[in-house]
């Protein structure tokens, strides 16, 4: 991919952020409930004084001036104030993308390593029952709803063994490598599991399509061994389809595992997105909504430059 | 306690060389170290009790009031020596007002080490009062006209008129310490993160998402009976999770001890757990069905009375995970003015069928008279799902009497206009109040929450009786007439009051619930671990 191409997709993605920022601000604000919903059962809060915070918050506007003016404050920088906290949104989001960013790192790395060798060990034994074993597996994987993994895991773990905390970060007052680590164990598994699931079946295909080349066969021929015939020639060239589909695994990785985080306690930002949601708080909704966006096109960007990397052929396109 | 963000390579050596897992134990509770770890259903937006739209369960342990309500709602001294009434003198008539004059505890002293006196009493109303600052609410702040301090331990504080609920908010809700905040914005302030109070305990640590950590304060000014200094427990520690399968899990592994707003969805699994009780503490909300008297309909005593003839409280009850308990008054009865001699209007439909009958609304499906049927637009607010389930349960229940109720929810601001305004004909809704409810405010001619219409010569001359005298015999006798006239007029149908589910360990004693927005953390002084 050219710096021209790239800049194109880049500048693309402005009008395609707006589209986006549209769409979400519209269905955020036209669901039930409202960030003053805290008060309705409160006689003591009169709606003279609801009014009052209806104004300040500028809930009051019409839906398009109330987008406009957000619109407007975004685009010199400004992401607002939490309804809920009154702290700006910025500083919200950036306290919570550290424990995201550490949970999607070790899930990812987790992921990434189990689906190259699964993936990769599957093709090579294709129809054998290593293959079968892992297609079930992956299956499972796939079909398995993070938050009842999560609570299995949990009760096993946690209920049962008593090996390791089930959720929160860190033990209070005792914190240490280890002890984040080992509330670092079960969420990170369970957002592994779920994508290496996927990306293991993804880099199969790939490899199976792959290994009946008339390469590989050269390859062979040659006198390679199989583990250089695998890894060194096909699997670069069987990953380059799965690269989009982990691409945007990646991002999702990193704007939030809503559930995993939910059901741990994980102070990232799916926790934050699901608390922000609870409580209608529009301009962290947003702020976090519209990182995830630019997550999702960020990561879309970068698969194509990877995949352009390991396959020339798609260098000029 | 350091930062887990901030990984050396010695930590890593030395975490790797201790052991592989910090579970190589068993995942220990919080009692072995004099510790009570508390789960939080709810994320905590600041921890300025006078902002945050949540009970203030962290603040109640850090920060106090002059009052504060016991288990029974009613108020106890704290940081003042008694509760100021006409007999002690503390409360005096003042022309068409009253002078309330509050001694404070001699010898008590801020987290930081600063004597707490009457200075910081008078600021709290000025800080409060402050127009700039965005509070929850200013009640009680307006009622007030001056404050004087002539010495560091007195307080007169001077009111317009009579005003017998001055403890509701307040002074009760915590003072604030004048020598930290005078001149800075409470709106940004730091201490809304870190509350310096007088408290039992200190808060030594607040990451957002995660837990509010405090920890005993040395210099707590109140002692057991036995001259030990309170409070028991060195730390207490409040975790959050709002996912409420992982607030069970951490209960089952021992992570938490004690939860005292156990979500219904859980409570019912968290029974027979081994070494936890359960307890059930009642709550001053109550659930009602409101009419508005607008519709001409509804303004007929005898089709209100139908209504109430028509539900059935024990299909609502259970709909709610069998938690709230039916009602028979808008005094919920944990108050000294709930009139436990009211008759209840028992679930008759055929009774319900026969006023209607009466009221010459009549014929199959849908009643009618002269044409017009027996239709309602029935308020909820939206997006609340225990609200929106009960209110499909009395849709069918009118419906079995011959009523269309059809429901018509709004959201936020829109709710409340349309609640306020009476922009509906039925709705149904909760009121949550403090120790000391304002009736007048629900259904005095010009109260402000009453957006039904109703009105009534004689209840707003008991209202002005029960809210316009300090003598509580007088307070009491108006409260039971209130109660008379409005099971009589039937403008509001109380239906269900809601509980605390409380969920703790077996050892854990001393506590006490609380069914006010001042919470069971007012008493957490008194709480320890059984030997």
């Amino acid at each position: 991919m050219s710096a021209r191409v790239l800049l194109t997709r880049l500048a693309s993605a402005i009008p395609l952020l707006l589209g986006i920022s549209l769409l979400l601000f519209l269905v955020v604000h036209l669901a039930p409930g409202g960030p003053l919903d805290v008060y309705a059962d409160n006689p003591s809060v009169t709606p003279a004084a609801l009014e009052r915070l209806s104004a300040a918050y500028g809930l009051d506007q019409p839906l398009p001036v109330q987008y406009g003016l957000w619109l407007k404050a975004m685009l010199t920088g400004d992401w607002g104030f939490s309804i809920r906290t009154g702290r700006p949104v910025l500083t919200e989001l950036v306290e919570r993308l550290g424990p995201t960013l550490q949970l999607g790192a070790a899930a990812m790395a987790v992921a990434l390593v189990a689906s190259l060798a699964l993936g990769t060990l599957a093709a090579a034994r294709a129809g054998s029952w290593i293959d079968r074993v892992v297609d079930a597996a992956t299956l499972s994987g796939l079909s398995m709803p993070a938050f009842w993994l999560a609570l299995v895991l949990q009760y096993l773990f946690s209920v049962r063994l008593g090996w390791l905390p089930s959720a929160g970060m860190e033990t209070i007052g005792e914190t240490s490598f280890v002890d984040s680590l080992a509330h670092l164990v079960m969420p990170a598994t369970v957002l592994a599991i779920v994508t290496t699931a996927g990306w293991t079946r993804y880099i199969r295909a790939g490899m199976i399509d792959v290994l009946s080349r008339d390469y590989i066969r050269t390859a062979y021929a040659k006198g390679l061994s199989e583990r250089e015939v695998l890894v060194r020639h096909a699997l670069r060239n069987a990953i380059v389809p799965a690269i989009s589909i982990i691409a945007l695994d990646l991002a999702s990785l990193i704007s939030g595992a809503v559930i995993t985080e939910a059901v741990f306690a994980w102070p990232g930002i799916g926790s934050l997105f699901v608390q922000s949601m609870d409580g209608r708080d529009y301009p962290v909704l947003m702020g976090v909504l519209m990182m995830g966006s630019a997550a999702v096109i960020l990561a879309n960007i970068v698969g194509d430059l990877l995949q352009a990397a390991l396959d020339p052929r798609l260098r000029n396109g | 306690m350091s930062d887990p963000a901030v990984w050396t390579r010695r930590a890593l050596l030395a975490g790797a060389g201790a052991s592989a897992l910090a579970g190589c134990g068993r995942v220990r509770s919080g009692r072995a170290s004099n510790t009570l770890v508390v789960g939080l259903t709810y994320d905590l937006d600041t921890l300025n009790v006078y902002s945050t739209g949540f009970l203030g369960d962290v603040e109640a342990a850090v920060v106090e009031g002059l009052l504060a309500p016991d288990e029974h709602a009613r108020y106890v001294p704290v940081l003042a020596t008694e509760v100021p009434t006409l007999e002690n003198g503390g409360i005096v008539r003042d022309g068409a007002g009253m002078t309330i004059t509050y001694k404070l505890r001699p010898d008590v002293l801020w987290h930081d080490g600063h004597p707490f006196t009457s200075a910081d009493v008078a600021f709290t109303w000025r800080a409060v009062k402050n127009p700039a600052f965005i509070a929850e609410s200013k009640d009680g702040t307006e009622e007030i006209v001056a404050i004087e301090t002539p010495d560091p331990l007195t307080v007169i504080c001077r009111y317009a008129a009579v005003s017998p609920t001055f403890a509701t908010t307040l002074f009760t809700f915590g003072i604030l310490p004048q020598h930290l905040l005078e001149g800075v914005d409470l709106n940004t302030a730091s201490y809304n993160e870190r509350p310096i109070g007088t408290g039992p305990f200190m808060v030594t640590a607040f990451k957002r998402g995660q837990y509010v950590l405090t920890e005993r304060f040395p210099g707590y000014w109140r002692h057991d009976a036995s001259g030990r200094r309170l409070p028991y427990l060195d730390k207490l520690i409040f975790k959050i999770i709002p996912n409420s399968n992982t607030l069970l899990t951490q209960i089952r592994s021992g992570e938490l001890d004690l939860v005292t707003q156990t979500p219904y969805d859980q409570a019912k699994q968290m029974r027979g757990l081994a070494g936890v009780e359960m307890m059930r503490a009642p709550l001053l909300s109550w659930q009602h069905l409101d009419f508005n008297f607008r519709n001409p309909m509804l303004a007929d005593r005898q089709v209100r009375l139908a209504i109430a003839h028509a539900i059935d409280r024990a299909p609502l009850v259970r709909a709610q995970g069998d938690f709230p308990v039916p009602i028979k008054s808008p005094v919920v009865p944990v108050f000294d003015f709930y009139d436990p001699d009211l008759p209840p209007i028992a679930y008759d439909p055929d009774k319900a069928r026969a006023l209607l009958d009466a009221a010459g609304y009549v014929g199959k499906g849908v009643r009618r008279r002269a044409g017009k049927p027996l239709r309602f637009r029935f308020l909820a607010q939206a997006g609340k799902g225990n609200d929106e389930l009960a209110q499909q349960v009395i849709i069918a229940q009118l419906k079995a009497i011959g009523i269309d109720a059809y429901a018509d929810n709004k959201t936020g601001v829109s709710y409340r206009q349309a609640r306020y305004t009476g922009q509906y004909d039925i709705n149904y809704a909760t009121w949550v109040t403090g120790a000391d409810p304002i009736y007048s405010r629900f259904y005095a001619t010009k109260g402000s929450n009453n957006g039904q219409g109703y009105s009534n010569r004689l209840l707003d001359r008991v209202l002005v009786q029960m809210e316009g005298t300090l003598d509580p015999a007088e307070r009491r006798r108006a409260a039971f007439a209130m109660q008379k006239i409005l099971l009589h007029d039937l403008p509001s149908v109380p239906l269900t009051s809601n509980v605390a589910v409380v969920t703790k360990r077996s050892a854990l004693v001393g506590f006490t619930p609380n069914p006010t927005n001042m919470t069971p953390f007012v008493g957490s002084a008194f709480w320890r671990w059984s030997a």
